[in-house]
């Protein structure tokens, strides 16, 4: 069993423009210990699953419907009371933002020992020692000043390890983070990811990691899954993702990745997708990529592909998929199987 | 901090000075002559340039502000022209009704209000808001003493539950003392609930749609404690701004207030003072309220430095 499993996940928000299908029966699977990234653009419904594992989509105007089985229980058909007791306790968060996510006016101390004092019932001193060994743990200078200091008071780089010491605090067996080094400087952000591959790495935690950047991805993931207009497009181990991505859109991704040449010298030109994410509003028939893709045909116009195998452990929605470097004879046969 | 207050307290003396010199022209310049309204309807001409000089108020202008002033500083009000006695002691006399009248119904207005307008927030967009927000519009525009009446009339009148008026001493015992307070801070509060429970919304909804909120439910904490810790605490600093600037709307409601439910305080003296044309008392008064108006503003200027870390003076 894995730990975490989704199945046919469906979400739906009421807008003024009509029902908008932020994700769109989306199914993936990670195991204890395994990294999962989900890739995309903004708005291809990430930060959507994200919210809707933990339970925290807007009341009355989202509606999710499908499985989304921890360890075996369906979130979904849990109380909030319930999720209560698994949100920051077994599956925990770390956000985009460490500037906007902390509270501005209790002290990292407090912020850190509420979670503790909520899920492990410690009493105050033995809080406050826990604190101080998270704060560390996340190697935070100076952690008995920091635990009475408030979030101004501290940078960017810092408050996200801030973040990191909150979520791990209760030592969850899924991590979610929402693009976390989104917002770091450069320098910075190779640390935060060091620091969480380290610390899940020491704990066996699950963890999906949601971001746009493919460096992160290499540094962090084992398995991608690649999100386009709320459908999952893509899905394969990293190392195959990276050398031969199936799907248009994910090269179109790993082409818009700024990449160091030979010798450090000016880089290759860097190509765009053309075309937006499309409104998630119309009701699907054709490829949701189609417009912009440059290996559209037809077919790509009257109906969506369906997902299936393209390799070894590798799934793509795609009718005419990139070509496999070197495996590229048995693609074209399976296709003329597809249209027979 | 310190050095902070020692200078915001500093800064209060030119306001005051600015309040006494308009609260003293004001009267000067207003028409009604009180030495004509002393002396009688049969008085001569004769009988109220006498009064007038016999109370000084032949005198040039500059020259009664200056000794005015003077004696205040030293802590003489004057004296009443229609009572004769001295300011202090009518004061003195006067405050108790209105100062419980005034702390009560800020007390009992907060604890109404603020949970009101989270709860207004938090469902924001609901039946249960714009029920909230009705009763706040409604509040907010019947006047004091139109709810006043109605209340008296149900819960004294009719019902017999509580007096219909007057004012007994906190000295005769805390629960009469609070069972004639009940009405008229009731009636007083209303606008004052309405107003805080307003900005509270606004001000609560905001805040709920920060990404520390989200982190706070995140962390698997209940709605309750999301809303009251995370969420009120950052909205604190606009909601006792109001309380600071509603506490005018308070002093001004007392007027009214106890003259309803005839409680004998400062707002009866006033109306008193003004129907006899008592200058030195409406003046001595209009200070006091304006001197009270200012240092509960000073208040919340400092409370502000208990819930946002982020300010610091």
């Amino acid at each position: 069993m894995s730990l975490l499993e989704i199945e046919g996940l469906r979400v739906q928000f009421r807008t003024a423009t009509g029902v908008s299908r932020a994700v769109d029966g989306l199914s993936l699977s990670v195991d204890a210990g395994q990294v999962l990234a989900i890739v995309g653009e903004s708005g291809c419904g990430k930060s959507v699953t994200a919210m809707a594992i933990l339970g925290l989509l807007p009341e009355g105007i989202s509606r999710a419907d499908g499985t989304i089985r921890f360890e075996g229980r369906d979130l979904l058909a849990l109380t909030d009371r319930e999720m209560q007791k698994i949100r920051g306790k077994a599956v925990s968060m770390v956000f985009q933002e460490p500037m906007t996510s902390l509270n501005p006016v209790l002290t990292v101390g407090r912020q850190i020992g509420e979670t503790l004092r909520l899920h492990e019932g410690l009493g105050r001193r033995a809080t406050e020692a826990r604190a101080l060994e998270m704060l560390r743990l996340v190697g935070i200078p100076e952690p008995e000043r920091r635990l009475k200091q408030y979030p101004h008071e501290l940078s960017g780089g810092m408050r996200q390890r801030v973040m990191i010491a909150m979520a791990l605090a209760c030592n969850p067996r899924l991590l979610i983070a929402d693009e976390p080094t989104t917002a770091l400087d450069v320098t910075v952000q190779a640390q935060i990811l060091d620091l969480m591959r380290d610390l899940i790495g020491r704990t066996g935690t699950g963890m999906v990691l949601i971001t746009h950047d493919f460096g992160v991805v290499a540094e962090m993931a084992q398995r991608v899954v690649v999100m386009y207009a709320g459908r999952k497009v893509e899905e394969a181990p990293v190392r195959d993702l990276f050398a031969a991505p199936r799907h248009p859109y994910t090269r179109a991704l790993l082409d818009s990745m700024p990449r160091l040449t030979e010798g450090g010298e000016a880089p290759e030109e860097l190509t765009e997708i053309p075309g937006v994410v499309p409104a998630l509003t119309e009701p699907v028939r054709a490829c949701t990529f189609e417009p912009r893709c440059p290996r559209a045909s037809d077919q790509c116009r009257t109906l969506y592909p369906p997902f299936r195998e393209c390799g070894d452990d590798h799934m793509v929605a795609c009718w005419n998929p990139e070509p496999q470097p070197d495996a590229a004879v048995a693609e074209p046969r399976r296709q003329g199987e597809m249209k027979a | 901090m310190l050095r902070y207050m020692v200078r915001r307290i500093l800064a209060t003396i030119p306001v005051m000075v600015v309040v006494a010199i308009f609260v003293f022209s004001l009267l000067y310049f207003a028409p009604g002559d009180p030495a004509a309204i002393i002396a009688g309807d049969q008085a001569t001409a004769e009988d109220i340039a006498l009064i007038r000089e016999s109370l000084g108020l032949d005198r040039p202008f500059l020259v009664r502000f200056g000794e005015w002033s003077w004696n205040i500083l030293n802590g003489d009000l004057g004296t009443s022209i229609f009572t004769g006695l001295p300011i202090t002691h009518l004061i003195a006399q006067r405050i108790e009704p209105t100062l419980s009248l005034t702390v009560l119904t800020l007390v009992f207005a907060i604890l109404v209000a603020v949970p009101l307008g989270v709860l207004a927030a938090w469902k924001a967009g609901t039946w249960v808001d714009s029920a909230v927000m009705i009763f706040a519009v409604l509040g907010f525009s019947v006047p004091i003493f139109v709810v006043g009446y109605i209340l008296a009339w149900l819960m004294a009148l009719q019902l017999g539950w509580l007096p219909v008026q007057g004012y007994r001493s906190i000295g005769d015992g805390l629960w009469p003392w609070f069972r004639s307070l009940i009405l008229p801070s009731i009636s007083l509060g209303c606008v004052y609930i309405a107003l805080i429970a307003r900005i509270t919304r606004s001000t609560v909804v905001e805040v709920l749609r920060q990404d520390y909120i989200r982190t706070a439910r995140a962390k698997g904490l209940a709605q309750m404690p999301t809303l009251f810790i995370h969420g009120l605490r950052n909205a604190a600093v606009p909601i006792v701004t109001v309380i600071g600037i509603g506490f005018a709307m308070l002093i001004s409601g007392t007027v009214v207030t106890e003259s309803v439910f005839a409680l004998p305080g400062l707002g009866r003296l006033t109306i008193d003072a003004i129907l006899h044309r008592d200058y030195p008392v409406i003046q001595a008064l209009v200070l006091i309220f304006s001197f009270a108006y200012v240092l509960v503003n000073l208040a919340v200027d400092l409370a502000y430095t208990l819930f946002d870390p982020r300010i610091r003076y």
